[in-house]
């Protein structure tokens, strides 16, 4: 079990102005929901310029595509990059998965439409507004996503 | 003499507030500890991400914990 840390995965993209919005069960923490997750999703632009930002911000975190089955180390080309739709990925500091689309919103130009400015110590995070996680994770219906939404739903303000 | 309502709350019965949603009822039936939520919106969303790291890294431990104790 590789520990996870999200807070400076998510710094290390903003250092590199990586195009990104963060979604899934950090986005939920952030909206004041009471879960645990072990990983961080975001959504991103899958650009090639972008995903060469994500491979080096984490590059010297002995980054894997986690769900291959050799766990093939990220090494992208503008060839793979093209053909690439979603990157799942574990490094020496948890989990990344980067999602080039979310189940009920869209591709990454809708998420980020979908988004809402956060403002942290360490920079300016982009996540999905409330409304739009709860989008989410009815249209991905998983047994946690909707355990989730009850969640989501109740901390939504004037429901 | 402490009543009885106050007691309960002292032996952890949550009391909803007046003002909740339909929402808030409905995820306090289906058995979230809605107290924690309360206190997590008290908070910052920096804070409320701290506060998760601070429960994986807890959960990390005690996975480490168990991973030596299996070796022995």
């Amino acid at each position: 079990m590789t520990p996870q840390n999200d807070k400076a995965l998510l710094r290390r993209l903003l250092a590199q102005n990586v195009e990104f919005v963060v979604i899934g069960g950090v986005c939920g923490i952030l909206h004041g929901a009471e879960l645990v997750t072990f990983d961080l999703d975001i959504c991103c632009r899958f650009s090639r310029e972008n995903l060469r930002r994500i491979e080096t911000a984490v590059k010297d975190l002995n980054p894997h595509h986690r769900l291959t089955a050799n766990k093939l180390p990220l090494e992208l080309t503008d060839e793979l990059c093209d053909r690439l739709k979603n990157i799942y990925l574990t490094t020496d500091l948890g989990i990344l998965d980067c999602l080039g689309e979310v189940s009920g919103l869209g591709d990454y130009e809708q998420v980020l439409r979908r988004s809402i400015t956060q403002q942290m110590s360490y920079g300016k995070l982009q996540i999905l507004s409330l409304d739009a996680l709860i989008v989410a994770k009815e249209a991905a219906g998983r047994e946690k996503d909707l355990y989730a939404t009850r969640l989501l739903r109740a901390i939504k303000p004037q429901n | 003499m402490i009543d009885e309502a106050t007691l309960a709350q002292m032996n952890g019965q949550y009391v909803m507030p007046p003002d909740a949603s339909p929402a808030w009822r409905a995820a306090c039936e289906y058995g979230f500890d809605m107290s924690l939520v309360e206190e997590s919106l008290k908070r910052t969303p920096e804070e409320r991400l701290d506060a998760h790291q601070r429960v994986l890294d807890m959960l990390f431990e005690l996975k480490e914990m168990g991973g030596h104790d299996a070796a022995k």
